[in-house]
């Protein structure tokens, strides 16, 4: 009974998809309208306009940056919310004792030696990577959320490979809230230096003398994007492990 | 219909993809199961935006010396950049309040909490 109300769910819910997706301009074809609107004006001045060579990067940033910027919000808010959810216990005075007291937790199964060695011998070049990446998003593909990605995950492979304690001095208890707000930060402050320069928040200046600035705006932005991301990555991976 | 539908094999496949996301979550009833469903529906929608901003034979949006048109279009990147974001970002908080319910229930499995009740 029940598999055939699914069946039928189904069947209903993909009939319209793909009576809707047969009647779509044939794929790959440069005259749809995804390619002539806005997409052609991006392409042909984006370069110049927004100071990226990649366009991606250039429409994130410049075009439509303050649709980033709430975006960096979603994310933090996301971290917020993990935390406000996973944290029930008040830290009591007692808290410490209480944790030494939880002993009889079993340790996490051992982790294989090569998959050990490995992580430990990649790590300083995942880093290196994720830093490339967040840094050349304007020019090659890229950008600070897919390097921050990168880093996060390290920060994850090497929690699990070398245990909590020692991957944990990487996120310092002060600098750790800077880290976790870096995107949003960056944004403020590039956004408030825009409006300086442009009179508009978040405006990057179009003229070509001050083509460093931009590119300097926008690394700004990256980093930021980068290391926030890689920082929330985490502390929800470290707060959903100490479950 | 069926030609067209074969010329566009390459927003079929979304479809297909994402009605495995729906069959996961409606048939599933561990919860992270039915997460991971969501997941399979979000890479559908995905795929299928960036597979629109395609162009044959086109190259990266990405200007330079060499780079030489066609290429393809920007805009469905930057949104697809923006909705994997929002994803991993519900999928956290999902993942968060799973924690939550297994601690304060002791189970994930859907029928067993609605039992609870």
């Amino acid at each position: 009974m029940k598999k055939a109300f699914v069946a039928a769910l189904l069947i209903i819910t993909a009939i319209p998809l793909l009576i809707g997706v047969a009647a779509l301009p044939p794929h790959g074809e440069t005259t749809a309208p995804v390619h002539t609107h806005i997409s052609a004006r991006y392409l042909m001045r984006g370069a110049e306009e927004a100071g990226a060579d990649n366009i991606v990067t250039g429409v994130l940033l410049n075009y439509r940056g303050l649709d980033t910027a709430g975006e960096v919000t979603v994310i933090f808010t996301a971290l917020v919310a993990g935390l406000a959810v996973l944290i029930t216990r008040r830290k009591e005075p007692g808290a410490k004792a209480d944790s030494a007291a939880r002993g009889d937790v079993p340790a996490p199964p051992p982790v294989s030696p090569v998959v050990s060695f490995v992580v430990q011998l990649l790590a300083p070049f995942i880093a290196l990577f994720a830093v490339y990446v967040i840094l050349n998003g304007h020019v090659t593909p890229g950008g600070g959320f897919q390097g921050g990605a990168i880093l996060g995950a390290l920060f994850i492979a090497l929690t699990i490979v070398l245990g909590e304690g020692r991957t944990r001095s990487l996120m310092p208890r002060l600098a750790l809230p800077w880290m976790q707000g870096a995107a949003l930060i960056s944004f403020v402050v590039v956004g408030v230096l825009g409006a300086g320069l442009t009179g508009y928040f978040l405006g990057f200046p179009a003229e070509a003398s001050l083509h460093l600035v931009r590119e300097l705006m926008m690394l700004v932005l990256e980093a930021g994007i980068g290391l926030g991301g890689a920082a929330i990555f985490a502390t929800l991976f470290l707060q959903m492990e100490a479950e | 219909m069926l030609q067209a539908l074969w010329d566009n094999l390459d927003y079929v496949a979304p479809v297909v993809l994402f009605c495995i996301g729906l069959y996961i979550i409606i048939a599933k009833n561990n919860l992270i199961k039915k997460f991971l469903g969501l997941n399979i529906m979000e890479t559908a929608v995905f795929s299928f935006i960036i597979a629109l901003g395609v162009v044959d034979g086109g190259d990266a949006p990405i200007m330079g010396a060499d780079a030489r048109a066609p290429f393809a279009s920007p805009v469905p990147q930057a949104l697809v950049l923006t909705g994997i974001v929002v994803a991993v970002s519900t999928t956290a908080l999902a993942l968060s309040l799973i924690i939550r319910i297994y601690r304060q229930c002791g189970t994930i499995e859907a029928d067993e909490l609605r039992e609870m009740e």
